[in-house]
């Protein structure tokens, strides 16, 4: 393997043990904020201050959840670094604290347009691009209605008539999505799949922690570890075809789009022969 | 209005929950002020707010004279406002007489001013905010008597619902700071990465070779890569092919 990725990779572990440990002063502040306004609603007249304390103690819980990932992250980053399994993915970890194998977050721009994906598997990275390629499922849906979405069985088909058939061939039976909220604002969702539960709970709590580690934190990082894609071949081999046939960048993704999921291929083959000038697509 | 009423009211108008929407930073200042004096029975009030960061303080009266009262006085650095914004609850000089001798001596430009205004005495009452305290209502009376405790306690409890409002709104504006920000970051990288597609695919050189054009011109023109690469996306720029920079 790469003896440079490895040593980077020691460097990754401690990092992510920082930002617990950072997420955990953020938790203790918040813990000793509510205890302060649970001490003034007491007084009479002041019961407003119940539910600021209220609100301090979620924004605690979020931090100790935002520290539990980044913990579980470290872990995976020391085995990693000391040579076992492959280059760990921090949603992977998102995934895990769902208590599902499959997890995805896009990052979506104020039209609600995908600006860039992080997975924790291959079969979720294929999942995620069936929403990308088609424009419709959950993860849009969350993010649109600013709900959580979660369907299962045949009503996937139902809902989303080409994403969900392509879901199924995937072998995913279950699919749930978050917003990834902001005070007033939706910057993404995070979507799961096969969730092994119900309820969206500890979803909402995750992705409210997922929000503070990619936007809202000191030390945010929308990169999550680099594994975060803006899909780069993509975009460019829009650029090329757009020259090529005369169109607008965005006609040209449309039609790699359309290409990828009629041969039934990933976006990124398609892209790749775009870009080496192997495939006109007129 | 019962005294109820007036003060049910003031709360919704500092929770904003009048206008279309959240009330900004200085608008729930100038709330405060204006709506403190006569819920609190004191003839004026005025806010200092300085958050972490901010050395200058804003300031905000229930009327021009007590504004310009403060708003001196913040300059000076003193007066009861400053010194309860600086250092918190609790400080000995929270309420004062104006006229007695140590206060005087304390604020030598303040106490007399405040005197020739009309007012005899002063509180200042801190807006905690769980970072710290962030500013200061000022209440101001013309009577003889010391502030009540029940005004004091009215007066408290406005203090901190404001600085909740008050946080929530810093937060607010901080978070669409940062997804915009984001949404610029990400969405520059698409750009670059489509204008290395259509630069590549015009001069026939690899995607590593079209971003070395991008980032010469750029530089050349002392721009952005990624304001280059939107021309080029947008079809404003070709990236002047006689360019010396290229």
């Amino acid at each position: 393997m790469d003896p440079q990725g490895r040593v980077e990779d020691f460097g990754l572990a401690a990092m992510a043990r920082r930002r617990a440990a950072l997420a955990r002063e953020r938790a203790e502040r918040a813990e000793a904020a509510a205890e302060r306004h649970e001490l003034l609603a007491a007084q009479p007249g002041r019961e407003f201050h119940a539910q600021v304390a209220q609100t301090h103690r979620r924004t605690a819980e979020c931090h100790r959840a935002s520290a539990r990932l980044q913990d579980s992250f470290a872990l995976r980053a020391t085995a990693w670094a000391g040579g076992q399994g492959a280059r760990p993915r921090f949603m992977a970890v998102v995934a895990e604290a769902c208590g599902t194998g499959g997890a995805a977050m896009a990052l979506l721009d104020s039209g609600q347009n995908q600006l860039a994906v992080a997975v924790s598997d291959e079969r979720s990275a294929a999942a995620q691009e069936l929403e990308y390629v088609l424009g419709e499922g959950p993860g849009q849906d969350a993010a649109t209605g600013r709900r959580p979405v979660h369907v299962t069985g045949p009503d996937i088909g139902t809902r989303w008539p080409e994403y969900g058939p392509a879901l199924a061939a995937l072998g995913i039976a279950a699919v749930a999505a978050v917003p990834l909220r902001t005070r007033d604002s939706c910057v993404g969702s995070l979507t799961v799949f096969d969730p092994r539960t119900t309820g969206y709970d500890r979803l909402t709590e995750v992705a409210a922690a997922l929000t503070g580690i990619v936007l809202l934190d000191p030390e945010a990082d929308p990169d999550l570890y680099g594994g975060t894609d803006v899909r780069a071949v993509v975009h460019q081999a829009a650029g090329a075809l757009s020259v090529r046939i005369g169109c607008s960048v965005d006609d040209a993704l449309a039609l790699i789009k359309a290409r990828a999921f009629a041969e039934e291929v990933s976006l990124d083959t398609v892209a790749r022969q775009i870009v080496d000038g192997d495939r006109k697509l007129t | 209005m019962t005294p109820e009423q007036r003060l049910a009211d003031a709360f919704v108008a500092l929770a904003g929950s009048t206008a279309d929407g959240p009330l900004d930073v200085p608008e729930t200042l100038t709330v405060l002020a204006h709506r403190a004096p006569v819920l609190l029975g004191t003839r004026a009030a005025a806010v200092q707010f300085a958050p972490a960061g901010h050395d200058t303080a804003l300031v905000v009266g229930s009327d021009p004279q007590v504004f310009h009262l403060e708003h001196e006085a913040a300059g000076r650095r003193e007066g009861p406002g400053h010194e309860c914004r600086r250092t918190g609850a609790g400080v000995p000089w929270a309420q004062a007489a104006l006229d007695s001798g140590p206060v005087r001596q304390r604020w030598p430009h303040y106490a007399p001013k405040a005197l020739r205004l009309g007012y005899t005495q002063v509180v200042a009452l801190p807006l905690r905010e769980h970072t710290g305290t962030s500013g200061a209502l000022v209440l101001l009376s013309g009577a003889e008597r010391a502030f009540s405790p029940a005004t004091l306690g009215l007066g408290r409890s406005l203090a901190d619902f404001t600085a909740v409002i008050l946080e929530r709104a810093r937060e607010a504006d901080r978070s669409r700071t940062l997804t915009a920000q984001l949404e610029q970051a990400l969405t520059g990288r698409v750009v670059i990465e489509q204008a290395k597609g259509i630069l590549a695919t015009r001069r026939a050189v690899t995607p590593d070779g079209a971003f070395d054009l991008l980032r010469k011109y750029a530089r050349a023109h002392q721009r952005s890569v990624r304001d280059v690469a939107r021309d080029v996306v947008e079809g404003r720029s070709d990236l002047d092919r006689t360019d010396p920079a290229r």
